[in-house]
This record gives structure tokens, C-alpha cells and sequence, in this order.
């Protein structure tokens, strides 16, 4: 397929609309102690949490841009152009769709949230901009003694538990980004699962960016306790602009003793936004930590998901599907640290390429000393589409001491042109047959996704491949 | 270590390249800790002070009588402490149908064309630029060949570098030019004649035209307490081919890089390294393999068994350029770790901007298979002995990948000893 | 003459016992077959006497002449002499069957001994010959892409090179066509004698129509249930496992 030419243009217009809103709190553009305290202001928020922010910015100002191991577009985002809090009307989400100011209610409505929460969601929170709209959780699940809401009012409602593991997994000068979360952070879910409750549905957020050169900075925190299981799912859209909007949450997932946590991202951001995320769990003994990654759009993603496996015989595991059309870059992979004997990680990451899409893993595992029984497991797939493809594989593998096994591997193919001449000779058409084969590519990792997502995600596929074939 | 006094008849275009050589060294900065290049390595370990350029050997004579290794060579050549000791020239024939075997001093001037042409042509990438200015500024030695067009050399040409005395430093060079359908066999040697640390900083330039082919093999059994810098630079014409294998015995600190240019189609290089790292060994290599045109193969097979304190570094990249189509590259770092406090690290990378490709690698780290450990124990082979053959083993499966049996003999018989020592039964 | 003997043995994989109080006499000089169902823990028999380290011995003993060898390594019960002939041997990749072999026996001389190379060889390519293997065989690696008839005759071909006191042979006919079970068979037979005892371990009877057992002991759940002469291989082929499983039916029922 090497000579077939990509357009340009990818059809992924699902979140591709903008209804004009009024908004009735802007910080305005650039970050600096004002903007903070305005936010601080803004929310109501307790002196140490001004004073984190402040700390936070301090250090998101000191670090340099990652630009000697990442990509130089980094350099492209300025910084002081940016708005980094719009609220439109109250802190507050509501708690019925009725509630909802009727602008954004019909930005949600038309991506289908409220359906979906029918469907089959056990909780649903919903951001439009720095603030949740609507944040609601089923009633039976409220009862399990079960915490949904968003960190904005968590920090204030929830203090104990809250500031127990808040920039505890992620201190807030891990890097540049996580730093200008820790100074900016407005909205994203608070979940507490208390022991031995195992929530049958997932809970769900949306965030969605409605204003030009705007940045989103949630913060999420997800405890498990003790034997706990929670699924936490998020989509995210954004409409097409002309300038660069930026995305930068913080999500931090804590599983104690014998807890499974699922967090399963669909991220479809159009091709303007930077995507710079931060995810970490921690496992404690026999706890589960599974990131379902899903990265279709945005302009750069930079996201590794990562699991310190704290206590013995802990679980982390990654699942990545990444999609670069053009243009884009989708630079991801995975973080993995045994911290405890026989704990044992896995990470499966598969990336198509796509015009002059370029999709990049990188990937770090490590066995510190004095450990026994620990294992990691690798796998890296891509596929490149079109002449002008281009992916990438860096991962750094640090095993010290015997006992521990360590295996990664990478390939790079094409979808193979006997293939696609084979389902053409039986009456599709090329794109359907690169679908297809896209599709199966992917397939044994879009099975791990709740149904709900993976048609979606088949959808997007097809959709991109459609341009993918000239 | 400062600006060097040079002995010997250098050309001036010799003696010009070494002043930028210096200036060059002086100007790059010193690795630092988050330097990507030298991720996981020991930058601490690079304290250059205490080392000078050394007087001649004490005994020449018995160094010369200690170069021995594979036996019967095309051509051997012994140095100590930058100076050559002895030389045995290439037959009469070889040399009449145009074999050039000769110190690099003598071919500066003699060969400046292919000398000047070859000689440290591609900027050293992969991080140790500083290093090879230093190389190109010290009293350089070592021996240039140039295979021509047709002939074949059956035998192995066989070079030994010595160093001696407390903080001696040293500059071996080998500069191998194969020309269209030739075939040779290099063998570099480098030996320390005490225990005494020291520094070494060696560059290969290997330049393998239209449809030769070239066997290179370095097996470097320095001091336990020797600094070292071995950089190669690969250059693989069309159809031709290139064997690079980097045997690493020796040092307390060994950077190696190989970086393998595939400039034409057809071109074909395999780069192979058996790595002991005991004691308190760390050996750091860097690998680049660079496919610029369609067609091209490269296979990468590094093989690590750590004992004792040992750590390595294995950084790795297969970079398809566009347009590249058609290549076949492979790229593997197999680690076995035998002891509680070694450490491996594994950066196999790839780059690619060429959808029509076979890109694979792989990274595994591990301690000895049980079951096959058992079934040794099954036929009464006591658990050390049986460790060690299941290590030499495992060295074995990249050796095998030598073609010349002459070769193979003596190198097995190398690592198979320092195994011993460093995995005692 | 020496005794391999079995008492009373009790062994768990994990939870899981998998033999239940086990006994059997092996002395040198005679050759055993042991014949049950799958799952019967045949397999797991033999890998306890050569002290796999996944089995755990829960109560029982297993004597080498008289002597307890549970404690052993298994290394050093190979060195005493007992010699398993695995049904699925490992691949060892890049050590040849010459340098194997050669390990193996260096191991069982004296310290400070050193095995004669010609000796060895001489001993080597005659017992090759016997096992009609090629001379290039003992350059290739230990079992490394080899068929499964090769697998087996290399087994064969170290049995006879290590001479064992007592030799379990793990269902070597599997995998094997009629050749190759012809020179295994023929192998083995070669072996046999009154300073050797062998337990043959099969799920078939056809084995033993070319090495005839002394004795046959029907196994079933971790016991044996049934001994008899080679007849009874014979009873077993004709009528199946059946019959011998219906006694512990009985006893369950009561």
C-alpha cells in the first residue's frame, strides 16, 4: 500500500460542533500567582490548596520543556495565550439534566451522554470546560457507601480521604505538565470505593473543551479500598479550532490490598489539542491496576500510563491502542515499577500510522534490586499505512538481580497487499478491506473495551481509514 | 590528559586533523547524568585526569611472544603503548596482487588519499564525539588495510594492542578498506600486560565496498581496572557485507558504539557481541543501524551474562529512512542475570519512516531456564558446572554465527576461560 | 544386586496429590513397565525419583539400596546412578551433545580427574553406531530442533553413555514411528542386564513387545492397583483400563 497517498482531512466530526456560551468566570490568559488566586477565589478553596498551587507553579515554571527526549513541538504551545479557568455559571455540577444550563446540556445531549448514562453507566460526570456540569451517581450505588464527585468539591466535602492520597502517587514536580496540573487543576472525578464493595456498572466522565485556546487541567483520584472493583471510563472531544488548545490532567488510581481498579480512556480530541497527560496507579499487595488506553485524536498525545506495584504479588497491566492520522503524533506507552517480590505487569501496545501520522511508544520497566519473582511482559505491534508512516519504539528495561524475567518485543508491518487483494478479488472495496485488516489488527485488544466503546471505536477506525486510501 | 606529544613521521594533513582533534575535545562537554545517550551509564566513571601517555613497554620481546591467539594470520601486527613491537608482512603474493597491510603512521603518508578519506569520516554519534576528538588527538597507532578489488584473504589478519604500566593511555586504530569483491578477516586483540588501570580509547573504520565482504571481530580483554572507548563506524557498499562481532572480556568501564550505515542496496551487516560483565565491570554499548537505501538487511544479536556487581547498558536503534523499502532489519539484547546485584538495562529502539519493511527486536532478561538446568542436574551435573555450560550455552548461539571455524576455536576458548573465572564452578 | 525401592510414596503438586501411597521393588537385573491411563501419575513417578523440585514428597520414601535419597539433589541421584529418560526432553541451545555428554561424565570422576578424550570419543561414536545416530550429531546442539525420534534416541544414546544403575524410561515411545521405535527398542535391550534395572513407563503395550518387562504394575490414581508378568500388558491392551479402575469404584461404592 505503499503508494497510495493519504488526505488529509479525517473525518472524525462526532465532536467536531460548537454552540456559542456565555461565560461568567475567565482567569483570563496566562498563568501566574493572580490567575491562581483567582481560581482559589473562584472556588472557594481552603489556604492549602492556594498554597499547593502555588508550589506547583514554582516548579512547572523551573522545569524545562522535555525537548531532549520528546518532540520539539512541545515548543509550539504558548503558554501565555492560554485561558486556564472558564466556568459558565456556578461551581456547583447539578445533579439532573433539567438542572443544566440549556447550551451545554445540548453539547452533551448531542454527544450522547445522557443516553449512555441510561444505557448502562453507574455514574456519570460530566465537564464543559474547568467545570463539571453534571455529576450524578445511581442510587443504589450511592448506597454501597460509594463517593462519585468532582475533586473540586472532594478537596472541601471529603478532606480525610482526599488529601490522604492527593499528589501522592504523582508528586506534583514528577514533570512540567503534572507541575502545571498541580498549579492549575479545576474539576475531574473524586471516587472512593469503600472495602469489599465491587461496583457492578462503570462510572463514567466526559470532558469536553468548548473554548478556543483553552486548557483543561482535571485532576482525577480513584481509591479502591480493600477488595474493592471499580471501572472508570472517560471520552473526551473537543471541537476543531484554528490554535492550540491544551489538555494536561493529572489521574491518580490507588488500590489497596486485593483491589481492581479498570480505567479506560477513549480520547478523540481534533487535531489542535495538545494532549499531555500524567496516569499512575499504585497496586498494593494483590491489587489490580489495569489502563485500557484508547488515543485516536489530538495534535500530540503525550501519555504513559504507569503502575507501581507496591505490595507483593500486585498486578499492573496497560492496554494501548493508538491511532496517528495525519499529522498528528501519538507519543505513548507505559510505565511499569516492581516495588514488591512476584508482582508481575503486562503491556500490550498496538499503533497505526496513518499519512504522515507517527505513533511512538515508549516504555519503562523496572526490577530494582533484591526482588524475586517479578515479571514483565512487552509487546509492541505497529502498523504503518502509507509511505509517509512513521512509528517509533523506545523502551528501557532495567532488571537487576536474578530470579526476575523480562521479556519485550516490537514489530513493524504493513498491511500486507496479497491481503488486501484477496478481499477486494471478493468485492470490497480497498478501504473496506483496509479496515478490515486495520480492525483485526486491533481486535484482540478493542475486545477488552465495554462494548459501548469498542463499536464506537471500530466506527472511528473505519472512519480514519476511509482517508487513509486514495 | 592534555595536548600529546607524538613520536613518529606524520603527514601534515595527519598532524593538522589531530590539533582540531584537541581543540574538539576541548570544546565538547563531558557527558552529563541526563544525557539520553548516556542513560543508565556512568558518566562518574569518566575521570580522565590521572591518565598520560605512556613510555615504551618495559619488554617488548615477551609481549610479542605473548600475541598469540588464532594461530596462522595473513598478516600480524603488535602494539604496546602506541608503539609497534613487531610486524609480520603479508605474503609476497598477497602483496603483489595489491594487499595493503601496514602501520597507520606509514599509510598516512603512503595511502593519504584512502587514509585522509576514511580515516574517522562520520562524526561519532551515538554520544562519545568528545571521546573520538580525543582519539583523533592522541598518539594514534594501528594499521590500515586495504583489500583490492578481487582478492580474497583466506587468513585472518591479526592486530594486538598492548598496554602497560599504572594509568596508561592508549589510541588503537584500525582502518579496513575492503574494495568491490574483495574478502578479508580482521582480528583486533586488545591485552593489557598487568592488572594496573588504564585507559583505552579505540576507533574502528571499516569501509566494505560493491560486493565484499568483510569479517571484523574485536575481542577485548583489558584490565579488570582498564577504562575503555570503543567506537566503530560501519560502512556496507551494494551486496556487500559486513560481520562485526565486539567480544568484551575485560575493562571496569567499556563504552562501545557501532553504528552500521547500509548505503546501498543489498547491503548486508550483522553486528554481534558476547559480553561478560563480572565483578565490578560495567560495559555500556550504544548500536545504531541505518538504513538510508531500499533493500538492505542489518541483524543485531548482543548477548550478556552478568555476575558479581556487573551492570550493562544495551541502547539500541534500527532507523528506517524514508524511502528505505524493502529493508529487513532485526535487533536483539538477550540479558542472563546470575547474580543478585547485576544489572541490565535494554533500550532496543526503532525509527521508522518506511511502511514496506521487516522491523523487529526483541529485549529478554532472565536467569538460566529451569528445565534445562534440571535436565542437566538429571545427567549428575553438579548446578555450577551446570550453570556454566548453560552460559557458554547461550554465548554459544552468537558464535555459532561466526563463519570461520579458525576464528570460532580460539574465541570460544577465550570467553569459555573468563566465563570460568567469573562464574567458578 | 541393588534395589531401587518405593514405599508407602506420597507426592503433591501444589495442592493437588497426585500419588497416594505408591510401592515398588526395582532390583537391578530386571526390567519393570509401568502401564495406567493418563493422568494415572506415571509421569509424575519418575520425576519424584529424580527429585524434580515442583513434586513434594508429603510422606513415603524413595531407597537407593537401602538409603533414603530424598534428600538428594537431583545431580546427585544422577551421580548414584539413576538416569531418567525424560518424555519431553529440554532444548539447550548452543551446547552441543559432545560438550554435554562430556560435562556429564567429567562430573563422575574424582576431583582432579580428567576424562580421556579419546576414551570418550571411541565410547561415544560406538554407542552412536548402536543407535544408528550420525557422526555430525554430536555437533548439534542438545535436542535443539530435533524430531521427536531424535529426541528419543539422544535420550537413549546418554543412558548408554552414563551407564545408569536404574533407568526410568518416560514414555520414549511416544512420538516414535515404527523405525525409530525398532532402534530405540534395540537400544535399550543393549542395556539391559544384571547390573541394571529399568522401569519402563507407557501408556501403550506396543513398547513391550520390543522390550519385554519382567514385571507389569497397572497404575491408577497415584497407585499402584495390579502386578503382574508381561501378560498382563497384554489383558490391559485387550480390555482396556476399564477393569482396573472398577475395584476402587467398588471400594468408593461400599
Amino acid at each position: 500500500m505503499s503508494n497510495t497517498q493519504t488526505q488529509l482531512d479525517i473525518d472524525r466530526e462526532k465532536g467536531n460542533f460548537r454552540y456559542d456560551v456565555d461565560y461568567e468566570f475567565d482567569a483570563g490568559t496566562g498563568l501566574n500567582e493572580k490567575t491562581i488566586d483567582y481560581i482559589c477565589d473562584v472556588k472557594g478553596e481552603p489556604d492549602w490548596i492556594r498554597q499547593f498551587r502555588k508550589d506547583a507553579l514554582k516548579k512547572f515554571l523551573e522545569k524545562p520543556m522535555p525537548t531532549h527526549w520528546a518532540s520539539h513541538d512541545l515548543e509550539n504551545i504558548i503558554f501565555d495565550k492560554i485561558r486556564y479557568y472558564l466556568s459558565q455559571g456556578g461551581q456547583k455540577p447539578k445533579k439532573t439534566w433539567d438542572e443544566v444550563p440549556e447550551d451545554v446540556k445540548r453539547t452533551f445531549e448531542r454527544l450522547g451522554i445522557p443516553e449512555q448514562e441510561r444505557k448502562f453507566l453507574a455514574g456519570v460526570e460530566a465537564q464543559f470546560d474547568s467545570e463539571a456540569a453534571y455529576s450524578n451517581i445511581k442510587e443504589a450505588v450511592g448506597k454501597q457507601g460509594v463517593i462519585f464527585m468532582g475533586s473540586t468539591d472532594a478537596l472541601k466535602e471529603r478532606p480525610e480521604i482526599f488529601r490522604k492520597w492527593f499528589g501522592k502517587v504523582i508528586p506534583t514536580g514528577d514533570n512540567k505538565f503534572s507541575a502545571l496540573n498541580s498549579a492549575a487543576f479545576s474539576g475531574g472525578s473524586f471516587i472512593y470505593v469503600p472495602p469489599g464493595v465491587k461496583v457492578s456498572h462503570p462510572l463514567q466522565a466526559y470532558f469536553r473543551i468548548n473554548a478556543e485556546n483553552f486548557g483543561q487541567f482535571e485532576r482525577t483520584l480513584i481509591i479502591a479500598d480493600e477488595g474493592a472493583e471499580v471501572t472508570y471510563m472517560e471520552g473526551c472531544t473537543a471541537p476543531k479550532f484554528d490554535t492550540a488548545t491544551l489538555h494536561s490532567a493529572v489521574v491518580e488510581l490507588v488500590a489497596l490490598k486485593g483491589a481492581k481498579i479498570q480505567y479506560i480512556t477513549v480520547q478523540n480530541w481534533s487535531n489542535n489539542v495538545f494532549n499531555l497527560v500524567t496516569k499512575r496507579g499504585l497496586a498494593m499487595e494483590d491489587a489490580e491496576v489495569k489502563w485500557i488506553d484508547c488515543n485516536i485524536g489530538s495534535r500530540l498525545t503525550m501519555k504513559y500510563p504507569g503502575v507501581v506495584m507496591k505490595g507483593r504479588r500486585a498486578r499492573g497491566e496497560v492496554i494501548s491502542i493508538a491511532l496517528a492520522g495525519d499529522g498528528q503524533h501519538q507519543d505513548t506507552g507505559a510505565k511499569m515499577v516492581h516495588a514488591a517480590d512476584e508482582t508481575t505487569s503486562n503491556i500490550v501496545s498496538k499503533s497505526i500510522s496513518v499519512g504522515t501520522g507517527r505513533a511512538t511508544y515508549r516504555g519503562l520497566v523496572n526490577i530494582p534490586r533484591h526482588l524475586k519473582g517479578c515479571k514483565n511482559n512487552t509487546e509492541c505491534d505497529a502498523l504503518l499505512i502509507n509511505t509517509s508512516s512513521r512509528t517509533d519504539t523506545y523502551p528501557a528495561i532495567t532488571v537487576r538481580g536474578t530470579g526476575n524475567a523480562c521479556q519485550h518485543e516490537a514489530s513493524v508491518s504493513q498491511v500486507s497487499s496479497e491481503q488486501i487483494f484477496y478481499m477486494q478479488q471478493r468485492g470490497l472495496t480497498e478501504a473496506q478491506a483496509m479496515s478490515l485488516s486495520v480492525n483485526g489488527f486491533v481486535n484482540d485488544l478493542v475486545r477488552q473495551f465495554p462494548m459501548e466503546y469498542s463499536v464506537e471505536l471500530k466506527r472511528l477506525i473505519d472512519l480514519e481509514m476511509e482517508g487513509s486510501v486514495g | 590528559m592534555e595536548g600529546a606529544l607524538v613520536e613518529g613521521q606524520w603527514p601534515e594533513w595527519f598532524v593538522a586533523s589531530r590539533q582540531r582533534g584537541w581543540a574538539d575535545f576541548e570544546k565538547l562537554p563531558a557527558p552529563a547524568p541526563k544525557d539520553e545517550k548516556w542513560r543508565f551509564s556512568k558518566v562518574k566513571a569518566l575521570a580522565l585526569d590521572s591518565f598520560r601517555y605512556p613510555a615504551a613497554v618495559a619488554d617488548a620481546a615477551a609481549l610479542v611472544g605473548r600475541s598469540t591467539g588464532l594461530g596462522e594470520s595473513a598478516a600480524r601486527f603488535v602494539f604496546g603503548n602506541n608503539r609497534l613491537l613487531a610486524a609480520t608482512a603479508p605474503a609476497a603474493e598477497l602483496v603483489k596482487a595489491g594487499l595493503v597491510v601496514m602501520t597507520l603512521e606509514e599509510a598516512a603518508s603512503k595511502h593519504a588519499d584512502l587514509v585522509e578519506k576514511h580515516f574517522m569520516a562520520h562524526e561519532a554519534k551515538l554520544g562519545s564525539a568528545k571521546y573520538a576528538a580525543l582519539h583523533r588527538s592522541g598518539p594514534v597507532n594501528g594499521v590500515f588495510i586495504r583489500v583490492p578489488e578481487n582478492l580474497e584473504v583466506v587468513l585472518p589478519i591479526e592486530i594486538f594492542h598492548w598496554v602497560e604500566g599504572e594509568n596508561s593511555a592508549v589510541f588503537p586504530h584500525t582502518l579496513v578498506v575492503c574494495q568491490r569483491q574483495s574478502k578479508a578477516t580482521v582480528v583486533d586483540c586488545f591485552r593489557s600486560s598487568d592488572d594496573a588501570p588504564a585507559f583505552a580509547c579505540g576507533v574502528n573504520d571499516l569501509v566494505v565496498e560493491e560486493g565484499a565482504k568483510l569479517n571484523y571481530v574485536a575481542v577485548q580483554q583489558w584490565s579488570l581496572a582498564t577504562t575503555a572507548f570503543h567506537l566503530n563506524s560501519t560502512t556496507v557498499g551494494r551486496d556487500a557485507a559486513c560481520l562485526g562481532m565486539q567480544v568484551n572480556l575485560g575493562g571496569k568501564f567499556i563504552r562501545g558504539e557501532s553504528y552500521s550505515r547500509m548505503v546501498a542496496e543489498g547491503a548486508r551487516s550483522d553486528m554481534l557481541s558476547v559480553n561478560i560483565a563480572s565483578g565490578e565491570q560495567m560495559i555500556d554499548q550504544r548500536t545504531f543501524q541505518d538504513h538510508a537505501k531500499p533493500s538492505a538487511t542489518s541483524d543485531l544479536l548482543y548477548q550478556n551474562a552478568l555476575t558479581g556487581k556487573g551492570r550493562t547498558v544495551f541502547s539500541g536503534v534500527i532507523r528506517v529512512e524514508p524511502g528505505a523499502h524493502k529493508t529487513d532489519a532485526y535487533q536483539k539484547v538477550r540479558n542472563i542475570v546470575l547474580s543478585d546485584e547485576a544489572e541490565a538495562n535494554s533500550m532496543p529502539g526503532l525509527e521508522i519512516e518506511a511502511d514496506d519493511v521487516r522491523c523487529t527486536h526483541g529485549a529478554t532478561t532472565s536467569q538460566v531456564d529451569d528445565r534445562e538446568l534440571f535436565y542437566l542436574l538429571a545427567r549428575g551435573i553438579r548446578p555450577e558446572a551446570a550453570q556454566q555450560l548453560l552460559v557458554m550455552g547461550f554465548f554459544n548461539t552468537v558464535l555459532d554465527r561466526l563463519p570461520d571455524a579458525r576464528l570460532r576455536g580460539p574465541i570460544e576458548s577465550l570467553v569459555e576461560a573468563r566465563l570460568k573465572a567469573a562464574l567458578p564452578a | 544386586m541393588k534395589h531401587l525401592k518405593i514405599d508407602n510414596l506420597h507426592v503433591s503438586i501444589g495442592d493437588r496429590e497426585i500419588l497416594r501411597g505408591l510401592s515398588l521393588d526395582l532390583p537391578t537385573g530386571q526390567v519393570h513397565a509401568i502401564m495406567g491411563p493418563n493422568g494415572s501419575g506415571k509421569s509424575t513417578l519418575a520425576k519424584v525419583i529424580a527429585g524434580h523440585p515442583d513434586y513434594t514428597v508429603t510422606s513415603g520414601d524413595i531407597l537407593f539400596d537401602g538409603e533414603s535419597i530424598l534428600v538428594m539433589e537431583p545431580d546427585a541421584r544422577a551421580r548414584q546412578g539413576i538416569f531418567l529418560a525424560f518424555q519431553y526432553p529440554s532444548e539447550i541451545p548452543g551446547v552441543t551433545i559432545a560438550n554435554f555428554l562430556r560435562a556429564a561424565l567429567q562430573a563422575r570422576l574424582p576431583e582432579g580427574e580428567e576424562l580421556e578424550a579419546t576414551e570418550y570419543y571411541a565410547k561415544l561414536y560406538e554407542k552412536m553406531d548402536l543407535l544408528e545416530m550420525p557422526r555430525n550429531f554430536t555437533s548439534r546442539a542438545v535436542n535443539e530442533g530435533f524430531s521427536g525420534g531424535e529426541k528419543k534416541r539422544c535420550e537413549i544414546l546418554q543412558m548408554a553413555m552414563l551407564q545408569p544403575t536404574f533407568a526410568l524410561l518416560d514414555e520414549t515411545d511416544s512420538g516414535l514411528d515404527i523405525d525409530a521405535l525398532k532402534i530405540v527398542s534395540h537400544g535399550v535391550n543393549s542395556l539391559r542386564g544384571p547390573e541394571t534395572g529399568m522401569l519402563v513407563i507407557t501408556h501403550y503395550q506396543r513398547l513391550l513387545n520390543y522390550i519385554v518387562p519382567d514385571f507389569v504394575h497397572v497404575m491408577i490414581n497415584g497407585r499402584i492397583v495390579e502386578s503382574g508378568t508381561k501378560e498382563l500388558a497384554l489383558k490391559l491392551e485387550a480390555e482396556g483400563y476399564d477393569w482396573a479402575t472398577e475395584p476402587e469404584a467398588e471400594a468408593v461404592g461400599a
